[in-house]
């Protein structure tokens, strides 16, 4: 006859063997497999290395040079290709808004050009509107929509002298000064 | 005691063999409980026996059958695994790309006792390293040893092949190799490190201690693409005026930071040792020695900047100040005349302009040794040069300052510094008169060092307005780069042999600032023994030889700085280059 309190022990015997070795198996193998993604990520880390090596070795100005003689034959960049910035490029002509007797003072608001008197021509840049597109001109001469004058090229108009712009009213968009900003007005003017 | 009789019914029995009782023969009392319990005891132990062999059998049969390859082999689980680390840290360039890299380089050794067949071993083995000798291999491995070397320093494609071939036997010993992917481009700046890593020459050596240490990379502050047109450039004009070699440097001059440099002829640091291919005949020391840190030279005209900036500095001079430049200076044994002579009074920037020796050495004498030997010394070049690079040259300068030495050290005479002084010197002429010290590391951006106000910002921007004038109408002309606004001074010295000064062999050079107006990059370009061509009319002065050099060198470098080009006619270009000293003076053409 077992008594019960030998029972007990040998149920408690058991259970805690089986845990005890039950964990010590769960640890065994989480630590396998620690180690095995340790092993795979240092096999990694040495690949990347010996990559970044041959990246560095393929890509030396010197094979870079030999490629394009290769295949590109570009030359190198003269000097009058950089003379020209982003700023420089005129922007697409504006369509022509049709002069529907609007009063003076708003007048091409449904072409996005809003009229800005610019006192001193070679301001047009801080008399910048809100609305992104502004016009600058003479102040004798305020805009009529006259947007449908064929634009003139923007460098041209970034130093106008004053007889200049007094003489002919030009819808100037202002000057982007990123290429963002001339995305947006190239966008906008649409 | 019951007899059992059936035993005994047996006819067949043996006479003398008597059965054990097979039952109990004891059927009650506490003996037969003990018994009970004894065989129910063993039963219970047999059952888990069984149990137990059962559960193996199974186990067996489930491997055997159902799990096949995929069982697991668990010895040596709970060996710990830790990433070897590179002995040194990488070098790169300062946009990142890789310049000096330690590799994983296994190096194979068998163990012959464990090699079971050593002619296939020996077949597959050179059919990898189809270099190496196949009676070699077979005597390694029939040699009974327990190591032996095959081969050093695999490459990874080499040590995968040797996988692949299966041999037990073959095993790798972890090593590690210095591999420099851009190979002769940076070679005296990085220098180069021997087989167990450590630094032999360039920031390898005198950094070997912090490559140790640091684990990131350590970024220099050369350009790659800069490099690359630097030497490109420079090997030209060597090759064009058959010289014996040659030196160049772009330097940040609002920084310190040294952009590019070059040193030719130059050497793969990969295995230094090898002759260059395309040149067998020179010497290993020759491509070893690193012109712009190491070599000292009289580097002649270009000096005259600094007498210039002296006298301005001081006061002695001004811009209008004139000096007679009609006849030579006879002095002790030297006579000192003029290369370009004008044979008349001329004024500071006629002095520069046309690099009137005469004219330098006059102006010099009105400022005094005194002054003169202290000026030098506050920019730093009667010291050796502080850089990341341990090949560094002393500058050879007279012990006692005499007359005759002011005048010749007035046009870079008489005085031997390294053109990386020169340059560091040069910067802090046109960048306000701040002196810092050149650096090969990377700087953070926005983060200059102090520095040290070497001349007044007034002085400074004379100094702008004078390399300015020399570029646009007097001896490098042939430096401009339009667009880049190129100022500079050119220097041709001949060179010393023995105790005298040799007639035909020049050593050419150019300082270059752009864009001059608020300079940013320096260009120093030097060639050592250039020999006149037909392009040139005879000549191997630097006007001839490094100026067309420089310019070429900055229309290719300043688009990758991100230099954008100027209308040099505009005004206010012109506002900042103007001489007032000159003005309606009709420029004679140089």
């Amino acid at each position: 006859m077992i008594k019960l309190s030998t029972m007990f022990w040998l149920v408690l015997v058991l259970v805690t063997g089986f845990g005890m070795f039950g964990v010590k198996y769960a640890v065994q193998s989480l630590e396998d497999d620690l180690n095995r993604i340790k092993k795979a990520t240092i096999a990694e880390e040495h690949a990347i290395r010996t990559d970044e090596a041959e990246w560095a070795y393929l890509t030396r100005p010197e094979t870079l040079d030999e490629m394009n003689r290769h295949y590109l034959s570009l030359g190198p960049i003269a000097t009058k290709q950089l003379r020209v910035t982003v700023v420089d490029i005129p922007l697409r002509p504006q369509p022509p808004v049709v002069a529907d007797a609007s009063p003076a003072d708003a007048p091409a608001l449904e072409s996005g050009v809003a009229p800005i008197a610019a006192a001193n021509p070679g301001a047009e840049a801080a008399a910048a509107a809100p609305g992104g597109q502004t016009a600058a001109s003479a102040p004798e001469a305020p805009v009529v929509a006259a947007a449908s004058e064929k634009l003139a090229h923007p460098t041209e108009l970034a130093k106008p002298t004053p007889t200049k712009t007094a003489g002919k009213p030009v819808v100037v968009p202002r000057r982007p000064t990123s290429l963002d900003e001339l995305i947006a007005q190239v966008a906008g003017s649409r | 005691m019951v007899a059992i009789p059936y035993l005994d019914d047996n006819p067949c029995r043996p006479r003398h063999f008597k059965p054990p009782p097979c039952v109990a023969i004891i059927s009650e009392g506490p003996a037969m409980q003990a018994l009970e319990a004894c065989r129910s005891r063993l039963l219970v132990t047999a059952a888990l026996f069984a149990l137990v062999f059962a559960v193996v059998g199974l186990r067996v049969a489930e491997i055997a059958l159902f799990e096949g390859g995929a069982a697991q082999s668990h010895v040596g689980r709970l060996r710990v695994v830790s990433a070897p680390v590179p002995s040194h840290a990488d070098i790169t360039d300062r946009n990142g790309n890789v310049v000096a890299t330690t590799l994983d380089s296994p190096s194979l050794y068998a163990v012959p006792k464990q090699i079971l067949d050593p002619v296939e071993a020996t077949s597959k083995i050179v059919r990898v390293f189809p270099k190496l000798s196949s009676a070699e291999i077979y005597a390694k491995l029939t040699s009974g040893k327990s190591f032996v070397w095959i081969k050093r320093h695999l490459t990874p494609r080499e040590q995968y092949d040797v996988n692949q071939l299966g041999i037990p036997g073959l095993e790798f010993e972890h090593e590690e190799r210095r591999i420099y992917p851009g190979g002769g481009l940076t070679s005296h700046v990085v220098g180069y490190a021997g087989i167990d890593n450590t630094g032999f020459a360039g920031v390898e050596r005198a950094l070997d201690d912090v490559l140790k240490e640091r684990r990131e990379p350590l970024p220099l502050s050369l350009d790659l693409r800069l490099q690359y047109i630097l030497r490109e450039e420079l090997q030209r004009v060597i090759d064009d005026f058959t010289a014996k070699g040659g030196a160049g440097l772009v330097m940040d001059v609002n920084t310190g930071e040294i952009l590019a440099m070059a040193s030719l002829p130059d050497f793969d640091p990969n295995h230094p040792a090898t002759p260059d291919p395309n040149h067998p005949a020179l010497s290993l020391a020759d491509r070893m020695f690193n012109r712009n840190t190491l070599g000292v030279y009289e580097l002649g005209s270009i000096f005259k900047i600094f007498t210039v900036a002296m006298a301005l500095d001081a006061g002695t001079s001004t811009l209008t100040s004139t000096y007679d430049a009609s006849h030579p200076i006879a002095i002790g044994r030297f006579t000192i005349s003029d290369y370009h002579g004008k044979h008349r009074v001329l004024n500071v920037p006629e002095i520069l302009m046309y690099s009137s020796n005469i004219g330098a050495a006059r102006m010099a004498m009105a400022a005094g040794a005194q002054k003169q030997r202290e000026f030098l010394a506050r920019l730093g070049l009667l010291r050796k040069p502080k850089i990341e690079i341990s090949e560094v040259g002393a500058p050879h300068y007279p012990a006692k300052w005499r007359e005759v030495n002011v005048m010749t050290i007035a046009f870079g005479h008489g005085i031997s510094v390294t053109p990386l002084s020169f340059a560091t010197a040069a910067a802090a002429l046109v960048n306000g008169g701040v002196l810092r010290q050149a650096t090969l590391v990377k700087l953070p951006p926005g983060n200059a060092p102090q520095g040290q106000q070497v001349i007044s910002a007034k002085t400074s921007d004379q100094m702008r307005r004078l390399m300015r004038l020399v570029v646009e109408h007097g001896t490098g002309t042939m430096a401009a780069a339009p667009g880049y606004v190129v100022g500079g001074k050119t220097g041709t010295a001949d060179k010393v042999t023995g105790r005298h000064y040799a007639d035909r062999k020049l050593l050419s050079s150019f300082i270059g600032f752009f864009p001059i107006n608020a300079p940013k990059y320096l260009v120093l370009a030097m060639v050592d023994e250039p020999h006149p061509n037909k392009q040139s009319h005879g000549y191997a002065t630097a006007g001839w030889t490094v100026a067309p050099a420089t310019s070429r060198i900055v229309q290719r470098i300043a688009p990758v700085l991100g230099v954008q080009p100027v209308d040099e006619s505009s005004p206010e270009v012109q506002r900042a280059l103007i001489v007032e000293s000159l003005q309606g003076k009709r420029l004679e053409a140089y």
